[in-house]
Order: structure tokens, then sequence, then C-alpha cells
């Protein structure tokens, strides 16, 4: 289970505030689906998750510890895949598997045993033997997230992984995470794709301008703000917050 | 070390699987070696002399022909340079040959053993000494020695280093920081660049591991690279040697033993793995490779710099030149190849070098982290 408790991001270089105050709770076992508009700070949150920043201030607890007490052991329980992230493209998909699962310190037998699976599964095989590089951004893809998944983490958070991919990689994409929730990972899912949290997410969580505004199930998130669709419920938590930005700027 | 040996090797790997770099390591090298080689053939040999000289020190005599040799006019000529140095310079062909007259109970004939020409040279100035002596003392005695010395026994290896002493700063240092800029901008800021760093960053390794893995890989392979040039440059002076034209750079007269070889591979280990951890300093603060090498232009000057001014130094130096970074390593080159090896000043040099790698490498670990790098 992950704790986000009063997380803030201020960055020194231009003094922007990307995170003012986002406390969630992500469950094991569930897909948790993070929204909010362009710039509201979700990247930011999420690359906090994955270690990749510091906070500000504020506290991530995985199950309990803090994310700063052990992060080698946190980084080894977590895969975070986002459009930015690519791998080398002079390597096959095979050398990278092995490279990535020693860095992992998994057993060559484990690599061999989850490189197949996941290889499988995602149509790599055939390919694995030609360079990254030549591949498509589908294959590229889904080679990134086969080499992610490798090392068999408990919590996955993804930004975006379905971006750009034709709706055949999508849906593959999306069995994949189903599956990794019915294994009971715990899963983040920063997405624009309204419909893509419907169909998948258990609970959702809402940041605008840098706050947390809504944390619950995804079929409550309508009823709670007395609307028909999570896309009106989501554009009314936007609007109510935004505004109050506006007003506190006017004045 | 697990993380660090496998991003080394992950590195090494890297770097052979891409084509682009394997061009600079070895089509350049052997495009050089074509150019070295080609100027040699075209440019006209200075060994053909057009006169031969007996110089004579200690004498005031006008220049005046004294005979013919293979077509040649044989001179006499008074110089007033003092003989060690007039002895180094251009002007004192390996034809000919110089009588020092300093001390007039003890004088010396100097020649180049190897050569026919100067040995013959040599018997004539004997010759012609000893007649300007009976001359002067008409059948007195004086107590006086005539000693032939053969000027390679006299220092063989200053004679035979010169030239490499004075280049190889700058010809190990040129490659050495022009490899090491473009292999440290790729490593980090190129992985920006590419997406591929993020993935190194969240791997669960320690930051130690990551930046010395990647700092060993640039050193290693810009020592080997630089190696290559070298390598092929000693083949081109051998080339050039073996068919008689002008040896360009002197590596075919290169003369040092073991050792020495050893010595001066420790410093350029030393350099290369000062010049990578500035590399990859720079590197984690630039978003692409492009701003990494234009960043380390500054670096790869001033380095370039400092091995042209030691070129055109000669004897030896203050002890605080030791401690001026790049320059202090193609002063100790220069002193390991004319034999005059201080174990102060190597040991000051060898042990600045290294704290300043060590300065440089917690720089990097403590920025490492930093919102700059990870943004």
């Amino acid at each position: 289970m992950i704790t986000i408790e009063h997380l803030k991001k201020t960055f020194k270089k231009n003094k922007v505030e990307a995170v003012k105050d986002v406390s969630l709770e992500v469950h094991n076992g569930e897909i948790f689906a993070l929204l909010g508009p362009n710039g509201a700070g979700k990247t930011t949150t999420m690359r906090m998750l994955s270690t990749l920043l510091n906070p500000t201030s504020g506290k991530i607890t995985y199950d309990g510890k803090d994310i700063n007490e052990d992060m080698l052991a946190i980084r080894r329980r977590i895969a975070f895949l986002t459009n930015e992230i690519r791998l080398d493209g002079q390597f096959t998909p095979d050398e990278l598997a092995n490279y990535y699962g020693r860095l992992y310190e998994m057993s060559e037998e484990q690599i061999k045993k989850n490189k197949q699976e996941l290889f499988d599964y995602f149509g790599i095989t055939e390919f694995a033997k030609r360079r990254y590089e030549t591949f498509s951004t589908g294959m590229k893809q889904k080679t990134s997230l086969a080499i992610c998944l490798l090392h068999d983490p408990d919590t996955i958070i993804f930004d975006e992984p379905t971006n750009g991919l034709d709706i055949l990689t999508q849906r593959l994409i999306e069995k994949y995470v189903v599956r990794l929730k019915e294994e009971g990972k715990c899963i983040i899912l920063s997405t624009h794709i309204l419909d893509l949290v419907s169909r998948l997410a258990d609970r959702v969580g809402v940041i605008v301008d840098g706050r947390s505004v809504y944390c619950g199930n995804v079929s409550d998130m309508a009823a709670s703000q007395n609307v028909e669709t999570i896309d009106e419920a989501f554009v009314k938590l936007y609007e109510e917050n935004h505004v109050e930005q506006n007003i506190i700027t006017k004045k | 070390m697990h993380g660090l040996r496998l991003i080394f090797q992950h590195e090494i790997a890297k770097i052979f699987k891409d084509k682009s770099l394997i061009f600079g390591f070895f089509v350049l090298p052997v495009l050089s070696l074509m150019i070295t080689v080609g100027i040699s053939m075209i440019r006209p040999t200075t060994t053909q002399a057009e006169e031969y000289c007996m110089y004579f020190y200690g004498l005031n005599l006008d220049r005046i022909n004294i005979g013919e040799l293979d077509e040649k006019q044989i001179y006499v000529v008074s110089i007033t340079e003092d003989p060690a140095q007039f002895m180094q310079s251009e002007q004192f062909h390996k034809y000919d040959v110089l009588v020092d007259f300093s001390d007039l109970h003890n004088v010396n004939i100097y020649y180049h053993e190897e050569d026919t020409v100067s040995s013959y040279l040599k018997s004539s100035a004997d010759s012609f000494v000893r007649e300007i002596y009976s001359e002067l003392f008409r059948g007195r005695h004086p107590e006086v020695t005539f000693r032939t010395v053969a000027i390679e026994d006299l220092n063989k290896k200053e004679a035979d280093n010169r030239l490499i002493a004075m280049l190889l700063p700058y010809m190990l240092i040129l490659p050495l920081t022009a490899n090491i800029s473009n292999f440290a901008a790729d490593t980090i800021a190129g992985e920006k660049q590419r997406g591929t760093f993020y993935q190194a960053l969240l791997s669960p390794i320690t930051p130690l591991s990551l930046i010395m893995g990647k700092i060993w890989s640039v050193s290693l392979i810009s020592l080997f690279s630089s190696g290559i040039y070298i390598g092929l440059d000693v083949l081109g002076s051998k080339i050039c040697e073996a068919n008689g034209w002008e040896d360009l750079f002197g590596f075919a007269g290169i003369h040092v033993t073991t050792a020495e070889f050893l010595l001066i591979l420790l410093y350029a280990v030393l350099l290369c793995y000062l010049f990578s951890n500035l590399g990859i300093f720079i590197s984690l603060f630039c978003k692409n490779a492009n701003q990494a090498q234009i960043a380390q232009l500054p670096v790869t000057l001033a380095c370039t710099m400092a091995a042209m001014l030691a070129m055109f130094r000669f004897g030896t130096s203050p002890m605080l030149h030791y401690l001026i970074p790049v320059y202090n390593i193609c002063i100790v080159f220069q002193d390991v190849l004319h034999a005059r090896v201080q174990l102060a000043n190597m040991a000051m040099v060898a042990i600045s070098l290294f704290v300043m790698s060590v300065l440089l490498l917690i720089l990097t670990l403590a920025s490492y982290r930093s919102e700059k790098v990870t943004e």
C-alpha cells in the first residue's frame, strides 16, 4: 500500500510550486487512476513516487516504510513507465532483459523465465534478437513495458502508458494491467483518457493546480459531484478548484 | 561492486555497438596515419647535407674549406655557442663533428659513431687538431689529451627522445581530451537526450556504482582509443624510417625502458581518470550530447594550450609548475623521456591528480540527485 501525505514540490530553479498539497492512498490489488489537467502536477507526483525526485515536504510510504529510509529496496519493488523513458537502441530486447535483470539482482533462471513469459505475451519473442532502435513505436513501448516489469515489481506506476499506440496494442496493455491487478499488484495509472479510467480503474484521485481535490471510488465519483458521468465530475472538480485559484490570483 | 561491474560492462558494450563511435575509433586514426606518412613522403628530406662541417669551440678561426668528400665541401667553422647546446640544435648535422677546445689540456672531438662520414671527419679532425698543436708548441710536448666522444654514448637517450618528448604530451593529451569529451558527453547528456538515463536512475544501484561505472568505462575507452592513435603513429614512424623518409614525429627513435613506459602509462591513466571525472560532471548538467560537448570545449582548449606550452619548455621546471593541472602531466612525460625524474615531483603530480579526481567525484555524487539533473 502506498500512502502520500501532504506532498509538496517546489522546484528551486524557477521557484515553481508544481505540487502544493497532495494526499492519496493506493491499495494493493487495485488500479488507481490519477487524473488532472495538463500542468496539474501529476507527472511530478509520479516522479516523486518513483524516487526520481525528492519531495520538498510531505511523506511517501510504501507499506508503512518511508521512501527515504531504504530507497534501493523501494526501487526493487517498483516499476515506472512513461513515454519519456527509452531503452538503449543498440541492444536487443534479449540483451536488455539480461542487463536489467542482473541489475535487479535476479537469478539467471528467474530472468529467463520472466523474460520468456513477458516476451511471449507482448509478441516480442520473434524480435528478441533485433536491435531496439529498429522497432516501431508500439513495439518499443511493449519492449519497455516488458523490461520494466521483468523484476516482478509489486507497485507499477504508469504515466500515459497507451499514448500514441494503436488500438490493438492498447488493448494488449490494458489486459496486462488487469492481470497485474488480479495478481495483487498496486497499480497507479495517470491518463487523460476518462474512458480508460471508467473501464479499468477501481479508485481515482484528481489533482488540480497541485492539490488533490478528490480521492475515492470511480463508481462514487459522479454521485459525489451530483452529476451523471465521471467526465462531468472531473470537469466540475476542475472548475470549482481552478476558479478558486483564479480568485486568489485576482485578490 | 555488482552494480558497478554491470554498468561498466554495459557502457563498454554500448560504445562498441555504436557504429559512429567505432568510426572515430579506427577510421580516424588510420586516416591520421595515412596523412602522417603522406606528409613524410612528400617532404624533402633534411638528411641530405649540402656541405660537411668541422665545428671548433674555443678557437677563433675563419671559415675555411679544407677539402672535399663525396662531391661535398668540408669546412672548418668556429662557434661561440655552448657545445652541449649546439649539438642539440638542428645546425649540427649527423655528418658533422665538433671539436671542443674549452680546456686546452683536454680536447674532445664529438662525432656520430654510426655515421661513416662523421667517423671520417672525426679522424680528419683528430689529425687536424694534432697538427695545430704541433704548430703551436713546435716540438715541445704539452700535457694534452685528445679524446673522441661518440655523441650517442654521451646522451643517447636525450638525443633519441628529444623530439618525442616535445610532442608526446601534445599527441597524448589531444586525442585523450577529444575522446573523453565525446564519450562523456554521450554517456549522461546523450542518455538524457535519448531518454535512457531515467531507466538507470530507477535501478536499485547506488549512485557511486552508477557514476563510477560510467567514469571507468569512459576512461578505459578513451585510453584505448588514444592508444590506437599513438600506436598507429609509432607504426607510421617505423614505415617512414624503413623507407628513408623523414620521421615526422620521431616515434621511431623512442628510447624508453619498460619501467619508464609503465610510468608514462600510469600518469596517462591518472590523467584519463581526472578528465573522465570532469567530463561526467559536466555531462550531468547538460540536456543533450551537443550541449555537453560545447560545455567541455574550454576544458579541451585549456588542455591543448597547456600541452602546447609544455612543447616549448626546455630544461627543468620549478616545483610550483608541477602543481598546474595538465601542464604538470606534460612536464612529467618530458622528465621521464629525458631521464630526469625526481621522485618528489612525480609524487606531487600523482597525488594532485588523484585528489582532484576524488573531489570531482564527490561533487558529481552530490549533484547526482539534484533537480537540474533529474528534471
